[in-house]
């Protein structure tokens, strides 16, 4: 049982640790802010998250804190993409490589 | 398994320290003001996580609880600013 636990620890941390220099990168090469945002957003949920789960299965340190922390950064990290992502839109930032512009089109539109 | 368990820590230890140095370069040198407000929302995320692993590799369960409270103030911080950014005024 504690090898199990172990070996879930290990396998939490390692895809942890792959999604957030996935992010990184991301955060690095793409060309947009948009793009950029939406990298971002996968270091938040699926790399810091993975981490919690690895110190739920430690039998030492309690689980109670650890998923407090997974339930907030659930509810926030969303909640930041989309108020970053709506300051952008409203400050006119370019979108490079766009195929179509919807919301643009929308608040064009006469009523 | 232990000493395999903690060779993993180290390493990604290691690894978010590096990223960590990348997200503050890109908000010394962004090309907007966005670009540099989602480079401290990466910096907050990524410090949490350093302050996880710190919880994993010494097993006390206090920097969880200090995780909490970056993670509340890098939350509010960051929508502060993008609204800031909009609207030209805080409140």
């Amino acid at each position: 049982m504690s090898m199990l636990l172990q070996l879930i620890a290990i396998a939490a941390v390692g895809i942890g640790t792959f999604f957030s220099v996935i992010g990184v990168l991301g955060f690095l090469r793409l060309p947009d802010v948009f793009a950029r945002l939406h990298a971002t957003g996968k270091v938040n949920v699926f790399g810091v998250v993975l981490l919690l789960i690895a110190t739920m299965a430690r039998a030492q340190l309690e689980w109670g804190v650890s998923l407090i922390l997974i339930c907030f950064l659930m509810i926030t990290g969303p909640v930041t993409a989309h108020a970053i992502g709506s300051a952008a839109k409203r400050l006119g930032l370019p979108m490079k490589r766009a195929v179509r512009d919807d919301l643009a089109r929308d608040l064009n539109s006469p009523k | 398994m232990e000493t395999v368990l903690n060779v993993v820590l180290c390493t990604s230890l290691a690894c978010h320290i590096v990223m960590m140095d990348i997200a503050i370069w890109r908000v010394w040198r962004g090309e907007n003001a966005i670009d540099r407000l989602i480079g401290v929302d990466l910096l907050g995320t990524l410090t949490a996580a350093v302050l996880i692993l710190v919880a994993l590799i010494s097993q006390r369960g206090i920097y969880i609880s200090v995780a909490i409270g970056l993670a509340v103030l890098s939350f509010v911080g960051t929508i502060a600013l993008a609204k800031c950014l909009t609207d030209k005024k805080m409140f």
